[in-house]
C-alpha cells in the first residue's frame, strides 16, 4: 500500500449545505449550513472524540466524511485518496474499510433479518465469501462481540438494547474495516449496559487496530474513551485538544459552559459550584449569526466578535481554538 | 415540624399482557415532606415513571391495575377518593411535568389556549384574567416576548422552550407538588442545565415539594435533598442525597455510580460494568432481583427478597450483606 503513516484521515475545508427550496420550480431560497468548513486528522489507531449539541452538525460531519452525503465543497483524504474524487465503484470499494455504527438499535437493524443475515448482508454484497463461510465468519464476530452463537437465527426483537447495539458492532466489522465512526452509539441505552459497550469498543480497538470516530453528546463518555476531543458548534470546530486539555484547560467559552453543565454524580460537587447558564437556544444553521457564531450566547462576546470569523488557532501544542477573545500566546492555566 | 405532604405505603401496580402480568411496582413506600426534593433513580423499565403516575392515578386502566396500597396525600387517600376529587388534585394540588415536552403539548392549540385552560377550570378566572396570568407565567419560567407568543404553536418553540411551557403549565395553579418525570432527558446538556437552575429557582420563590424522576445520578446530585433508588419495581436504597453519594449500600447502587465515566479522572481506565440485563417482571420475585447480576450474592439471596430496612439515620436499603463487610446482615 503505498499509504505511509500520515493521518488515517484528513478532512480539509469540508462544507456541506443543504439546499431549502421553495415553489413548483424549487428555486433555492437558502441552504441549512450545516458543516460550514471544518478541517481535522485522524491518526491511525486514533479515538477522536465529536462533541456538540444537537443540531450542531456532528452527524452530518460524520456522514459526510463517509461521502453518504455529497459534500458541498473539500476534500475528505483516507490513507491519502481523495473520497470526494472517487467514482462510485472505487468509492464502494474503499467503503468496506469506512464504516458506521449508529445511536438507536431499534431503527437501525432491519426487523424481518434474522441475526446471521444482517451481519452476513455485507459480506454478501462485497461478494466476499459464501454459504459457510459466511456462517463461520458470523459466528466468529459474534464471538467478537460477546453474544453467544446460538443466538445467529434469532431476530433483532428478541434482543435488549445492549445486545442489538453488539449486534450493530458486529456487522460494522464483517468487512474488517479500518475506520468506523460511532454516532451516538450508547446514547439510547441504560447507565449499566453503557459501560458495557464502551468497554466492548475499546477491547475491539485494541484487538484490531481501529480507529474512531466517536460522536456523542455526553461529555464525561467522550473523554473516557477519546485521545481527542474536538468540540463543534453550528457546524464549524470551536475548539480541538487533547483529551484532558479540554477539560482542564478549556479555553472557547463554549467549551466552558459545556463543561460546567455537565451532571456530575457527586452532591459535594455542587456545593460551591456556579454553573454557567447559557442563554436562548443554538441559532438556525440556515441563518448563522456574523462573525462569531457563538456571539449570540457568549458570555464575553464583544462588538468586535461580530465582524469577524474567528479562525481555529493553535494556542499550544495541539490545542486549538476558534475565539479572538482568547490571548495569541502560552495561556496561564486557571482553575475551572 | 415539617409536614408530611405526602405519604405512599406498599403501592403495588401490574400490568395485564398478552405474555402475562407484568409486576411494575412492588409494594413501594416513601414520604414526602414539605420544601423536599425527592429524587427517584433508576433504568428504564424500573417502575419509577409507573409509580408516580399511580400515585395520581394515571395509569391507564386497563392494562394497568393498582393492586394495593395507600397515596395519602395530606390526609386523603389519592387511590381511595372518587374521580371527580382526584381530577380537582391533579393540577390544582399536584402538578405534573413530562419527558416529552412535544407529544405532551397539544400540536393544534396555541400556547395560550392550553395554558388559559386549566385556570379558568381550577381556578375560575374569567378568560383576560387568565390571559394576564399566561403572561406572567410564562415570564416567570423565562420566556422573552410572552405576550405575542401566546399564539404561537408548540412547533414554534424550541425543545427547551416547550418543557418550559411544560413548567409553567404546571405551576399554573401553585401546586403543593410537582412531579418531575425526566424533563430534561430530551434535552441538550446546556439546555438541561438551563432548566435545572429554572426549578431550583422556582422551588426557592414557590417553596414547593419536588419529586424528580430521572436515570442520570448527576442531574439527582444537584437539585434532590433525598434519593430513592429503584429496581425491577422495588426501591432498593434509600437515603440523603449526600450519604447516598458518599456511602452508597446497596451492591446496584455501587455498580451504577462505579459504571460512569469519571470526569475528574485524568487517566484511562476501564469502566466497570454490571453484567447482564434487567429482570423482565412476569413473575412476583421471591429472590433478591438483583442476585442474578449482583458480585456480592450470599445463599439468602436466592431464596427470599430482603425488604428495605434502616441502617443509619435515615439510610435504608434492601440488601442482605453488608457490602464493607461482605458478611450478612
Amino acid at each position: 500500500m503505498s499509504f505511509n503513516n500520515g493521518p488515517l484521515i484528513r478532512v480539509e475545508d469540508l462544507v456541506m449545505h443543504f439546499p431549502i427550496t421553495r415553489g413548483v420550480f424549487r428555486r433555492q431560497v437558502g441552504a441549512i449550513r450545516a458543516v460550514d468548513g471544518v478541517s481535522l486528522e485522524i491518526e491511525q489507531g486514533e479515538t477522536l472524540g465529536l462533541v456538540g449539541e444537537s443540531g450542531c452538525g456532528k452527524t452530518t460531519l460524520g456522514r459526510t466524511i463517509l461521502q453518504l452525503y455529497e459534500p458541498t465543497s473539500g476534500h475528505v483524504y483516507f490513507e491519502d485518496t481523495d473520497l470526494t474524487q472517487l467514482k462510485p465503484e472505487p468509492l464502494r470499494q474503499k467503503r468496506k474499510r469506512l464504516q458506521m455504527i449508529f445511536q438507536d438499535p431499534y431503527a437501525s437493524l432491519n426487523p424481518r433479518m434474522t441475526v446471521r443475515e444482517i451481519i452476513g448482508d455485507p459480506m454478501l454484497a462485497f461478494g466476499m465469501a459464501s454459504g459457510k463461510e459466511i456462517d463461520a465468519r458470523v459466528s466468529e464476530l459474534l464471538d467478537l462481540v460477546k453474544l453467544d452463537q446460538k443466538y445467529a437465527g434469532r431476530y433483532p426483537h428478541e434482543f435488549s438494547g445492549g445486545q442489538r447495539q453488539r449486534i450493530g458492532v458486529a456487522r460494522a466489522l464483517a468487512l474488517n474495516p479500518s475506520f468506523i465512526i460511532c454516532d451516538e452509539p450508547i446514547s439510547a441505552l441504560d447507565v449499566s449496559i453503557q459501560a458495557q459497550v464502551v468497554n466492548l469498543l475499546e477491547d475491539l480497538q485494541e484487538e484490531l487496530a481501529l480507529t474512531y470516530l466517536f460522536i456523542a453528546h455526553d461529555l464525561s463518555m467522550v473523554r473516557h474513551i477519546s485521545d481527542r476531543v474536538a468540540v463543534m458548534y453550528l457546524g464549524v470546530i470551536v475548539e480541538l485538544s487533547d483529551r484532558n486539555d479540554v477539560y482542564i484547560n478549556p479555553l472557547h467559552p463554549y467549551t466552558q459552559a459545556l463543561l460546567s453543565s455537565i451532571p456530575v454524580a457527586d452532591p459535594e460537587y455542587y456545593v460551591d459550584h456556579q454553573r454557567i447558564v447559557l442563554k436562548g437556544d443554538v441559532p438556525s444553521p440556515a441563518n448563522p449569526p456574523s462573525g462569531c457564531r457563538f456571539r449570540t450566547r457568549c458570555p464575553i462576546a464583544g462588538d468586535e466578535c461580530a465582524e469577524v470569523e474567528p479562525e481555529l488557532r493553535e494556542i499550544s501544542p495541539g490545542h486549538f481554538v476558534a475565539c479572538i477573545k482568547v490571548p495569541g500566546k502560552e495561556v496561564d492555566t486557571q482553575d475551572t | 415540624m415539617t409536614n408530611r405532604l405526602l405519604d405512599v405505603k406498599g403501592l403495588e401496580t401490574h400490568f395485564n399482557t398478552p405474555e402475562g402480568i407484568v409486576h411494575a411496582v412492588n409494594g413501594v413506600s416513601f414520604t414526602l415532606d414539605e420544601g423536599e426534593t425527592l429524587g427517584i433513580v433508576g433504568e428504564s423499565g424500573c417502575g419509577k415513571s409507573v409509580t408516580m403516575l399511580s400515585c395520581l392515578r394515571l395509569v391507564p386502566m386497563p392494562p394497568g391495575k393498582i393492586v394495593a396500597g395507600q397515596a395519602n396525600y395530606k390526609d386523603r387517600d389519592l387511590l381511595a377518593i372518587s374521580e371527580d376529587e382526584i381530577r380537582k388534585v391533579r393540577g390544582a394540588h399536584i402538578g405534573m411535568i413530562f419527558q416529552d415536552p412535544m407529544t405532551s403539548l397539544n400540536p393544534v392549540m396555541t400556547i395560550g389556549k392550553q395554558l388559559t385552560e386549566p385556570l379558568i377550570l381550577h381556578l375560575g378566572l374569567t378568560e383576560k384574567q387568565a390571559r394576564n396570568r399566561s403572561i406572567e407565567l410564562l415570564g416567570i419560567v423565562g420566556i422573552p416576548r410572552a405576550s405575542d407568543r401566546l399564539k404561537d404553536y408548540p412547533h414554534q418553540y424550541s425543545g427547551g422552550m416547550r418543557q418550559r411551557v411544560m413548567i409553567a403549565m404546571a405551576l399554573a395553579c401553585m401546586p403543593d407538588i410537582l412531579i418531575a418525570d425526566e424533563p430534561t432527558t430530551a434535552l441538550d446538556v446546556t439546555i438541561q442545565a438551563q432548566i435545572v437552575e429554572l426549578v431550583i429557582q422556582l422551588r426557592e420563590e414557590l417553596g414547593m415539594s419536588i419529586v424528580w424522576i430521572t436515570h442520570d445520578l448527576g442531574v439527582v446530585a444537584s437539585i434532590a435533598n433525598r434519593v430513592a433508588v429503584m429496581y425491577a419495581g422495588f426501591i432498593i436504597e434509600e437515603a440523603p442525597v449526600k450519604k447516598l453519594y458518599a456511602g452508597p449500600s446497596h451492591p446496584y447502587t455501587v455498580g451504577l455510580l462505579n459504571s460512569l465515566p469519571q470526569i475528574q479522572v485524568q487517566e484511562k481506565k476501564r469502566l466497570y460494568s454490571i453484567n447482564g440485563m434487567p429482570p423482565t417482571l412476569y413473575k412476583i420475585p421471591h429472590a433478591c432481583p438483583f442476585a442474578p447480576r449482583c458480585p456480592w450474592v450470599i445463599e439468602r439471596c436466592w431464596s427470599e427478597n430482603p425488604l428495605l430496612f434502616p441502617i443509619g439515620d435515615s439510610h435504608k436499603v434492601a440488601c442482605w450483606v453488608d457490602i464493607k463487610t461482605g458478611r450478612e446482615r
